[in-house]
């Protein structure tokens, strides 16, 4: 295999973890390149240098990273900033680190995903902006699902790719999206079809943006196996601790 | 060459050391064998004992050997003052500074929901039975300036606000000697809006 250059790629950390003394293995998310590992070399411990570049090597920043490398793991030449720092904190933050857990859980490597990418930074900037962080959530997960190929239509029965019913029931089928509920079935969770229709009219009532969070959810858990999503549980404390029901 | 079991085996567990890969084990093993077996039998003997004794403190989580470690057992320190920080090392260097005269809580990590690591993993269970008992007048937050270390510390702070304890967070700006040219963009941001009126 050739060694790859590349030079001044945008990109967003998206993970890091320690490696050997002064170094981090770095989970970049390109556009071009898609999800991709480089090991970034003394970036850790009490040198100049060291500060700088791990200053800039933190989640959501935008970046301009060069790397080089014949093997799976690249290495990273350069980093320098690639833009204004979208500010994050609390709820904003748990947020964005969620679309960060989804992105490791569900890209596959090397698998260039621009629109995705687009997606990713669009995102991240509502997050900053809006206070409906939920919808924002869900819209992302639901392209991602369609970015990787799993999308499924919101408005048709994915059997019988008849439109939606108000007063119909339906379940999720990996394979074919939204399915009619013949007859109620136990321990399957089932989703209204107003709820439905009202979803994909952008209207997002209480009722709504809760039948949309378990939809997505139940979307998504096929594709995660069996670990849970940690940062969900990070939610979840915030919201018992701040006396509201988790929905 | 093949060597015998023992060489292989201790070969094989020097590489639990951070850094030391299977070239740099075969150097220390050799080195022990061949000219310091006396320091290599004290460091087998002070292995031993450390992981023996050494356990976390029931009160910071820091590394001790007693139950209650020396810093929360001192009577001269303010024990209505903690300062929360990732790692025994930070607790070394938040001493070596010789600002700090409260208490400690270790939380050995941070938040990093990809990793698995949630509240649970690094003790905050405990720091909130810690906040039911004693009265805590300030939290210090001395989380790193990572992305992990923020998340840590915000959720930190809205255990301490339910609990009614006043929360600060250690300031981040320009290293001392350090030249405004060379800092970084957002450092130089936080050490804007954290400026200070000059009494």
């Amino acid at each position: 295999m050739q060694t790859q250059r590349v030079a001044l790629q945008p990109a967003h950390v998206l993970h890091q973890r320690d490696y050997r003394d002064s170094s981090r293995i770095v989970e970049l998310f390109c556009p071009d390149h898609g999800r991709l590992s480089v090991v970034a070399r003394g970036v850790r411990g009490a040198r100049k240098s060291a500060a700088g570049r791990a200053a800039l090597l933190q989640a959501f920043r935008p970046l301009l990273v060069s790397f080089s490398g014949r093997a799976e793991m690249k290495t990273l030449t350069a980093v320098e900033a690639g833009g204004p720092v979208v500010t994050l904190r609390g709820d904003r933050l748990y947020s964005a680190l969620y679309l960060n857990e989804l992105l490791v859980r569900l890209l596959h490597r090397h698998d260039p995903h621009p629109e995705l990418y687009a997606l990713y930074i669009d995102s991240l900037q509502q997050l900053a902006d809006t206070e409906v962080l939920d919808l924002v959530l869900r819209s992302f997960e639901y392209q991602l699902l369609e970015a990787l190929g799993y999308g499924f239509d919101l408005a048709s029965d994915g059997m019988i790719g008849e439109p939606l019913r108000e007063d119909g029931w339906y379940n999720f089928h990996a394979e074919h999206g939204l399915v009619e509920q013949r007859f109620a079935q136990s321990g399957v969770p089932a989703f209204s079809g107003a709820d439905l229709l009202a979803l994909q009219r952008q209207e997002f009532s209480p009722a709504v943006r809760d039948t949309a969070k378990r939809l997505m959810r139940e979307a998504l858990s096929g594709h995660l196996g069996e670990r849970p999503l940690h940062s969900r549980s990070l939610f979840q404390n915030a919201l018992r601790r701040s006396g509201a029901t988790p929905s | 060459m093949q060597f015998s079991p023992s060489i292989e085996q201790l070969i094989e567990a020097l590489r639990c050391l951070p850094g030391v890969g299977p070239k740099s084990a075969q150097r220390m093993a050799l080195h022990l064998l061949e000219r310091d077996r006396e320091g290599a039998i004290n460091l087998s003997q002070a292995l031993a004992d450390a992981m023996e004794r050494v356990q976390r403190c029931s009160r910071c989580r820091n590394f001790t050997e007693l139950d209650v470690c020396e810093i929360c057992s001192d009577p001269r320190r303010d024990n209505t003052t903690v300062c929360v920080v990732e790692t025994p090392g930070d607790v070394l260097a938040v001493e070596s500074s010789g600002s700090y005269r409260g208490l400690y809580f270790v939380l050995m990590g941070h938040l990093s929901p990809i990793d698995g690591i949630g509240p649970e993993e690094i003790g905050l269970d405990q720091f909130q039975q810690r906040l039911d008992q004693e009265s805590l007048t300030e939290v210090i937050l001395a989380t790193n300036p990572t992305v992990e270390g923020e998340a840590t510390a915000y959720y930190l702070t809205e255990m301490l606000h339910s609990a009614g304890v006043s929360v600060t967070r250690i300031a981040h700006g320009v290293p001392l000697g350090g030249e405004l040219e060379y800092v970084d963009g957002t450092t130089l941001a936080h050490a804007f809006s954290g400026r200070r009126a000059v009494e």
